[in-house]
């Protein structure tokens, strides 16, 4: 399988601080993948040394065959990380230009049909120091894009913006991947909207990698048999750590072959069943099962 | 590569229109506002002073004294272009310059695509151009000066020129664009180290005040001013020789010419290898 990046190894240190320990992660060529965390999981302190912003304390990185700094490699990767920030005297034109002279793209740059794309085809001659976060995020996006790069890293690309400039992202993030046949790395906080776009994913929680692998198979794993039973407390004692008590009756981690011997075990122990399904888990309870977070309660407003 | 983050420097710096006005046309502009005023001013006072019979010898020569030598009013301007206003309004561009990606956090946009000597050696390329327009703008203005005097003071315009007038403005023109550089490379470095645009306009200022009070530490210490340290820590003073030697002046000692070019070379490298040592292992983004 092709990669677009390998990590090895990959620490860094700010003092007493791990941002990343010893982190190993290869992403493959082609379609989304997404790079999950908590807050203060390493996710941007991953980007910054992919483009070489920060060089780790220990460990390797290479980009797309290259090492961090070969400048050939890092030249077809687009990035957009953190909050973008441009000159405020610039209008968003402007900047595009100004960064096609820094790439050395010439007249290839095609800043109106980029500007189109993302949105700010009528704002494109207005100064970036007037513009909201999420038209910010857009110049971003498109500054990251205007090169037509293999690989592009977007780091919560939807932040500050509406749902049908949420909804106009995704679609952009799918095409790129689907018809132009770049490989995105997708950082986000909006777990739907990972779970919608990407193919796979990677969970990383205080600097390490905690799961990795297809969105499909993160989610079925994570399949749990739902028990309605009584007495609860004697289910409980009966099946031990693996089992917890939710809104919907007794949960049980467990695969679909140990599901009737878990049933049984319960009979013998003389607890009625009175339901018995599957169900499965979405990209956020699979996230708060790696992360250790705690997940808060369904907040019923239908009253 | 190097072209690009030229290239990308210098489109943005001309988009820059304050920073722009401010380092290269604001001195100019006040310089002949000056003129005229002042012109102005001279000649009705020495109009009411001759009515009263009671001119002063130096405005009576000012006003009187001859054509005014165009050619030589300018090369004598180009030499002292390198003044502590110029300076200080360079600093302008020179921070807006070498600090501007840290403060506006846009690192991050060029960084990866081009090596990080290219860029601060874009920078600094670019910086070279800003000067260079300055003193374009200032040499305009100086011209225009030279001709309100002739016009207000009605005196005739002379362009008696020497035999090696082209030479010596060359020469002068040269040295002050290296001095104004080796002033605005201090710029870098503060820049660079503290990424901070008060740092990059203030750290020469500081600097500059001390290498100027330089010679009357060192006497007290019983170092004499052409001693090679007195002159090593002082660029602005190896500058001054330079000039003299240029201009013609006789009675430099080979040695003096020799510690000049010394300090001035070393105040050109240094900063600049500092700041490119320290920026390739810099940390770009903050925490």
């Amino acid at each position: 399988m092709e990669t677009v990046i390998d990590v090895a190894g990959l620490t860094k240190t700010y003092g007493t601080v791990r941002a990343l320990d010893g982190l190993t992660l290869s992403i493959p060529r082609g379609g989304v993948y997404g790079v999950l965390g908590p807050n203060g999981a390493g996710k941007s302190t991953l980007f910054r040394i992919l483009l070489g912003l920060i060089r780790p304390s220990e460990g390797t990185a290479r980009v797309l065959g290259g090492d961090i700094g070969d400048v050939a490699a890092m030249r077809r990767m687009g990035s957009m990380i953190e909050t973008p920030r441009f000159p405020p005297f610039l209008s968003a034109r402007q900047v595009l230009q100004w960064l096609a002279q820094a790439h050395g793209m010439g007249g290839s740059a095609q800043i109106d049909h980029w500007l189109d794309r993302v949105g700010l085809a009528e704002a494109a001659d207005r100064r970036v120091r007037g513009f909201s976060v999420g038209m910010m995020q857009r110049l971003g996006v498109a500054a990251a894009l205007m090169t037509r790069p293999d690989l592009v890293i977007l780091d919560e690309p939807t932040s500050g913006m509406d749902p049908p400039g949420i909804q106009e992202m995704r679609a952009l993030i799918r095409s790129l991947a689907a018809d132009d046949g770049v490989t995105v790395i997708l950082a986000s906080h909006q777990l739907l909207e990972v779970q919608r776009v990407c193919d796979r994913v990677a969970i990383l929680n205080k600097g390490r990698l905690v799961r990795e692998g297809t969105v499909s198979d993160l989610m079925s794993d994570g399949e749990q048999l739902v028990l309605k039973v009584g007495p609860v407390d004697t289910a409980l004692a009966i099946l031990g750590a693996r089992a917890s008590l939710s809104g919907d009756g007794v949960r049980v981690a467990a695969t679909r072959a140990e599901g009737p011997g878990l049933i049984r075990l319960l009979v013998q122990g003389g607890v009625d069943i009175h339901e018995a399904r599957w169900v499965g888990t979405d990209l956020e309870g699979v996230f708060f099962t790696e992360t250790g977070a705690v997940r808060a309660p369904e907040v019923d407003h239908a009253g | 590569m190097l072209a690009d983050a030229i290239r990308a420097e210098t489109w943005r710096l001309v988009h820059n229109r304050t920073t722009v006005f401010w380092s290269a046309l604001f001195l100019p502009v006040i310089g002949v506002v000056m003129a005229v005023i002042g012109n102005t001013v001279m000649k009705s006072g020495a109009a009411r002073m001759t009515v009263q019979g009671d001119v002063p010898p130096q405005l009576a020569q000012m006003l009187t004294g001859g054509p005014v030598r165009v050619i030589e009013e300018i090369i004598s301007s180009v030499g002292e272009m390198a003044n502590p206003a110029v300076l200080l309004f360079m600093l302008i561009g020179a921070a807006a310059l070498y600090s501007g990606d840290y403060r506006w956090e846009t690192w991050r946009l060029i960084s990866a695509r081009n090596s990080r000597t290219n860029l601060i050696l874009g920078k600094v390329a670019t910086l070279g151009l800003l000067a260079l327009a300055a003193m374009i703008a200032l040499l305009a203005g100086e011209i225009a000066e030279v001709f309100i005097k002739a016009m207000v003071l009605e005196r005739p315009v002379s362009w008696a020129v020497d035999a090696n007038a082209a030479g010596r403005f060359a020469a002068l023109f040269g040295l002050s664009w290296l001095a104004i550089m080796q002033f605005t490379l201090v710029a870098l470095l503060a820049a660079v180290t503290t990424r901070s645009l008060l740092a990059a306009m203030f750290v020469p200022i500081v600097v500059g005040a001390v290498q100027t009070l330089s010679p009357q530490g060192l006497a007290a210490m019983g170092i004499e001013p052409d001693a090679w340290i007195a002159v090593l820590i002082n660029p602005g003073l190896g500058f001054s020789l330079l000039q003299a030697w240029v201009s013609g002046a006789s009675g430099l000692p080979d040695q003096a010419v020799m510690k000049a070019l010394a300090t001035v070379g070393l105040w050109l490298v240094w900063p600049l290898a500092a700041a490119l040592a320290l920026f390739q292992r810099q940390d770009l983004s903050k925490e």
